[in-house]
C-alpha cells in the first residue's frame, strides 16, 4: 500500500511539472503576479511528493518487500541495514528517481531563496527546472517505475550487486547526481538571462556559489568514484579512464572553466557569450553524461541494462534541452556584442583564456576517446577499444599546462602586465620550480614526466605561499599582530581569492599523489603456497596461512599475508576472495597496509583447488596525498561557500 | 556569434543525436567474430626481448596460441600465471606454438613486464597496431587459436582465468592437438 503511495505521488509530481511549466509560461505573458506564485507553489509540491516517492521506496526496502520488482531485483533479506538504504538508488529506476529528487530540492530551495531578490527571474527558473523535472518523471513513470509489483512475490531478493556494497559507493552517486543538477540552477538562470535579454553580469553574481556548490559535488562524488575502484575493485589503480568515468569528469572540466572564466565576466564585462556557453555545454554534457551511463550504449565495468526504447526516450529528451538551449543562445548571440579584445596576451584576462582553452581541449580529449569505440562500431561495424595510453598522452600535456597556469593566472595583473612586474612575481616561484627538479633529480628521479610535474608544481605551490607570506606579514604588521593573527585577517579580507587558493593547494597535492602513484608504482604478481615468500620492493611478503571465514552474506577465503621490513614484522594482510551467497558473485577483497603516505596493496584474485594462491602486491607511493588533496580542495570550497555575503552580491 | 560558427554548433550537435540514436540500436556486449573459420592474416614484427623478426608463417602446420596483451593492461595481469601455466603444460608437444602480441605498447615498458612477470615464450611487438586491426581486437587481453592448416578456430575476449581457462585448455587446444596430424606440405 505504501508502495502505491509514492507510485502516485511521483504521478501527481509529474501532472504538477506541467502545471509549473503552464504557470510559468502564463506567468511571462500576462505579467501576473498569481501565476508565478502557483509556479513556486507547484515546484515546492513537487519536492514534497518526490520525497514521499523516494521515503515509501525506502520503506519498501527496509520492510524487504519482495513483491516490489525493484526492491526484489536490487536487495536480499541478507543486505545489512545500511547498503539496504544504499540500494534505493543501486540500480536504474531508484537512481533516477533520486536524480530527480535532489532536482525537485535544489530547485525549490533556489526559488525560496531568490524569491526576494530575482523577481523577474523566476518565471524562468520555474519553467526550465519543471522542463527537466518533467523529462525525467516521464521517464520514471512510463518506462522505467521503481514501484511496479511483482505478482506472485518471490521468497527473496536477488541481492545489491556486491561491488556496490561499499560505503564509498553509497555517497557515490547522490553526489555525483547532486553535481550534475547542481549545474541546472546557473544554467537555468542563464537560460533566463538568455531569453528574457537581461544579459548583464547579475545572474553570474547570483548563481556563484551554486555554481561552486555543484563543482564541490561533482568533485567529490567522482573523487568517491575513485576511492571506491581503489578499495573495491581491487586492480591497484582509481581511475581507468572508463567511459563511465569519463561521462562525470566531462562536465567536470567544462564546469572547472566556467568557474573560472566567470570571474572575468564579473571583473572586465568581458566574455559574456563564452560563459553563457560553458555554462550551457556544462549542463549539456551531465545530461548526454546521464543518457550515455543511462542507456548503456558505451561498453563499460558498469554494466548497466540495455533497452533501446528507453534510451531512445532519454535521447530525445536531452536532445530537445540541449537543442533548446544552443538555439536560444544562437539567437541571441548576435546581441551581445562584447568582442574578446585583450589589452595583452600577458594579462589575467588572457591566461583565463588559456585556462578555458585547455580545460575545453581537454573535455573534448575524453570526449572523442569516449566516443570513437561508438562512432567505429556505428559507421564500421568493427569494435575497438580507447586504453589509458591515449589518455594518458594526451591528456597529461594539458593537465601539466593548467597547473603552470594556476600558478601564474592570480599574480598577473588585470590588463597588462609589465616585464618587471612579472620578474617580481615569477622570480622565486621559478627558482623554487628548478631546485624541486634539482633536489628530485639528485634524489634518483629521471622520469620526464616527474620531473615537467615536479617543476609546474613546485612553481605553483611557491607562487601561493609566497601569496600567503607576503599578504599575512603585511597584515601582521599594518595592525601590529602576529603572524597567525595576520594571516587570518588577511584571509578575511578576501576570502573568495584565499579560499581559491586554498583549493589551488589542495590541487596541487592531489597532482603530486596522482605523479607518484602512477609513474613510481611498483607491482608484482606472483603464485605461491603456504609458507612461499616475495619481494615486493624492499618488503619481504609471506603466506602464512589460507582459510574460510564467513561474513553477513557472504563467504571467502582469506589469505594470511604476514610484511616484512628487514627482519621485522611491519603488517598483517589479509585479503580474501569472497563469494556472495545470494547472488554467487565473487569479489576480490583488496587488504592495505598504510607505510610514509603511500599504500601496499594486496589482493588474491585466484585460489587453485590444490592450494596455489595468485596474489598480487602493489606500492603505491603517496597515495593518500590523493586524497588527502581532494580534502584540502573541498575544505577550500566550503570556505568558500560560507564566506560572508558582502556588497559582492547584486 | 558569426553564421559560420553556428553552423558548426548545430552540425556538431545533430551528428552526436545521430550517432546515439544508432548506437543505440547495438550491444555493447556483441564482440563480432567473423573471424572464426577463416584464415589467420599474416604478420611479422620484432621479438619484443630479442628485436629478431619474427612472421606467422614460419609455425605454418601447428597449432598456434596468439595472445594479445599490453604492459598497461590489469587484466592481462591476471591471466598471465595461466598462460605461462598453459606454455609449460605443452610445451614439449612437437606442434604446438605459443606466441605473444604486445599492443599498443612502449617497448621498455614491454620488456619490464615480461622481467616482473616471467616470460617462456616469444612475444611479437605489434608496432603499428596494424596486427590488432587485421584480427580485429577489441581490447586486450584476447586469445586465438589457429589450427594446423592456418585457420582461426577459437577467439576469447578477456582474462584466461577460471572455468575459461579449464574449457580453454580442455575443450579448445586438447582436441585440436589431438587430432590427426596434418599430412606435411
Amino acid at each position: 500500500m505504501i508502495i502505491e503511495i509514492g507510485h502516485f505521488a511521483v504521478i501527481v509530481a509529474l501532472v504538477l511539472s506541467v502545471l509549473g511549466i503552464v504557470a510559468s509560461v502564463m506567468g511571462l505573458r500576462t505579467r501576473d503576479g498569481d501565476w508565478i506564485r502557483m509556479g513556486r507553489i507547484a515546484i515546492t509540491l513537487i519536492f514534497g511528493l518526490l520525497a514521499l516517492g523516494m521515503a515509501s521506496l525506502v520503506y519498501a526496502f527496509l520492510t524487504r518487500d519482495f513483491s516490489v520488482y525493484y526492491v526484489a531485483t536490487t536487495s536480499n533479506s541478507t543486505l545489512p541495514l545500511f547498503y539496504t538504504i544504499a540500494a534505493v538508488w543501486g540500480g536504474h529506476e531508484g537512481s533516477l528517481l533520486l536524480w530527480v529528487f535532489l532536482l525537485s530540492a535544489f530547485s525549490t530551495l533556489a526559488v525560496w531563496l531568490h524569491w526576494r531578490t530575482q523577481p523577474a527571474i523566476m518565471p524562468y527558473l520555474i519553467g526550465v527546472e519543471c522542463l527537466i523535472m518533467l523529462g525525467f518523471l516521464c521517464l520514471i513513470v512510463f518506462l522505467s517505475s521503481p514501484f511496479e509489483r511483482l505478482i506472485p512475490a518471490p521468497p527473496d531478493g536477488k541481492d545489491l550487486n556486491p561491488l556496490l556494497q561499499d560505503p564509498a559507493m553509497v555517497m557515490h552517486p547522490p553526489m555525483l547526481y547532486m553535481g550534475y543538477v547542481g549545474f541546472s540552477i546557473p544554467f537555468s538562470f542563464a537560460m533566463a538571462a538568455l531569453l528574457s535579454g537581461r544579459l548583464g553580469e547579475e545572474w553570474i553574481k547570483v548563481t556563484q556559489r551554486w555554481t561552486v556548490f555543484a563543482w564541490l559535488c561533482l568533485t567529490t562524488g567522482i573523487l568517491l568514484g575513485g576511492y571506491w575502484a581503489y578499495y573495491e575493485l581491487g586492480w591497484g589503480g582509481y581511475w581507468g579512464w572508463d567511459p563511465v568515468e569519463n561521462a562525470s569528469f566531462m562536465p567536470w572540466l567544462v564546469g572547472t572553466a566556467f568557474l573560472h572564466s566567470v570571474m572575468v565576466q564579473e571583473k572586465r564585462k568581458m566574455f559574456k557569450v563564452w560563459n553563457l556557453f560553458l555554462i550551457i555545454l556544462t549542463f549539456s554534457l551531465s545530461l548526454i553524461g546521464t543518457f550515455l551511463v543511462r542507456s548503456g550504449i558505451l561498453t563499460s565495468v558498469h554494466t548497466f541494462a540495455t533497452d533501446p526504447g528507453r534510451g531512445l526516450y532519454i535521447l530525445l529528451f536531452v536532445a530537445t534541452v540541449i537543442g533548446i538551449a544552443f538555439g536560444a543562445l544562437m539567437l541571441r548571440a548576435n546581441q551581445l556584442k562584447s568582442p574578446i579584445v585583450l589589452d595583452s596576451m600577458i594579462s589575467r584576462e588572457a591566461i583565463f583564456l588559456f585556462n578555458n582553452l585547455f580545460f575545453l581541449v581537454a573535455a573534448a580529449t575524453v570526449f572523442l576517446g569516449t566516443l570513437y569505440p561508438l562512432m567505429i562500431e556505428t559507421w564500421y561495424g568493427a569494435k575497438v577499444t580507447v586504453g589509458p595510453p591515449y589518455y594518458n598522452a594526451v591528456f597529461m600535456p594539458i593537465a601539466l599546462g593548467l597547473i603552470f597556469l594556476m600558478g601564474v593566472g592570480p599574480y598577473i595583473p588585470w590588463r597588462k602586465a609589465s616585464m618587471a612586474s612579472l620578474k617580481k612575481s615569477f622570480l622565486v616561484p621559478g627558482l623554487a620550480g628548478i631546485v624541486t627538479v634539482l633536489v628530485l633529480v639528485i634524489l634518483g628521479i629521471r622520469s620526464i614526466y616527474a620531473l615537467t610535474g615536479a617543476f609546474v608544481v613546485g612553481f605553483s605551490a611557491a607562487a601561493i605561499f609566497l601569496d600567503f607570506g607576503k599578504v599575512s606579514a603585511l597584515y601582521a604588521r599594518r595592525e601590529h599582530l602576529t603572524y597567525l593573527k595576520g594571516f587570518l585577517k588577511a584571509f578575511a579580507s578576501n576570502p573568495r581569492r584565499y579560499s581559491g587558493l586554498v583549493t589551488h593547494l589542495g590541487v596541487l597535492v592531489l597532482v603530486i599523489g596522482i605523479i607518484a602513484s602512477t609513474i613510481y608504482q611498483t607491482e608484482k604478481v606472483v603464485s605461491l603456497r603456504v609458507g612461499d615468500e616475495f619481494y615486493l620492493d624492499k618488503y619481504r611478503v609471506k603466506l602464512v596461512d589460507i582459510h574460510e571465514v564467513e561474513g553477513h552474506n557472504w563467504v571467502a577465503k582469506e589469505g594470511v599475508f604476514h610484511v616484512f621490513l628487514g627482519n621485522e614484522r611491519i603488517a598483517e594482510l589479509r585479503p580474501q576472495k569472497r563469494v556472495y551467497t545470494a547472488s554467487q558473485t565473487p569479489t576480490t577483497e583488496s587488504a592495505i597496509y598504510a607505510i610514509n603516505m603511500g599504500h601496499i596493496f594486496l589482493t588474491m584474485p585466484e585460489v587453485s583447488p590444490d592450494g596455489v594462491a595468485v596474489a598480487r602486491g602493489v606500492i603505491n607511493p603517496l597515495i593518500l596525498w590523493v586524497w588527502g588533496g581532494g580534502g584540502i580542495m573541498g575544505l577550500g570550497v566550503l570556505l568558500n561557500i560560507f564566506r560572508p555575503r558582502k556588497h559582492e552580491e547584486g | 556569434m558569426s553564421r559560420s560558427t553556428q553552423v558548426i554548433i548545430t552540425g556538431i550537435l545533430l551528428a552526436l543525436l545521430v550517432l546515439f540514436y544508432q548506437g543505440l540500436w547495438g550491444d555493447p556486449k556483441h564482440i563480432p567474430t567473423v573471424l572464426i573459420g577463416t584464415s589467420a592474416p599474416e604478420f611479422q614484427g620484432p621479438d619484443v626481448e630479442s628485436g629478431e623478426l619474427i612472421s606467422l608463417s614460419q609455425f605454418h602446420g601447428k597449432v598456434i596460441v596468439l595472445n594479445f596483451w599490453a604492459s598497461w593492461c590489469q587484466e592481462c595481469k591476471t591471466e598471465h600465471e595461466n598462460l605461462l601455466r598453459l606454455h609449460a603444460r605443452f610445451r614439449n608437444h612437437p606442434d604446438f606454438v605459443m606466441l605473444g602480441v604486445n599492443y599498443q605498447d612502449e617497448p621498455e615498458a614491454a620488456r619490464t613486464y615480461l622481467r616482473l612477470y616471467g616470460s617462456s615464450f616469444r612475444h611479437v611487438r605489434d608496432i603499428k597496431g596494424t596486427v590488432a586491426i587485421d584480427y580485429g581486437v577489441y581490447g586486450v587481453p584476447e586469445t586465438f587459436v589457429i589450427d594446423r592448416e592456418g585457420i582461426i578456430r577459437y577467439k576469447w575476449v578477456g582474462p584466461l582465468v577460471g572455468e575459461i581457462f579449464t574449457h580453454f585448455t580442455q575443450q579448445v587446444l586438447l582436441p585440436l592437438l589431438n587430432s590427426r596430424q596434418s599430412t606435411p606440405t
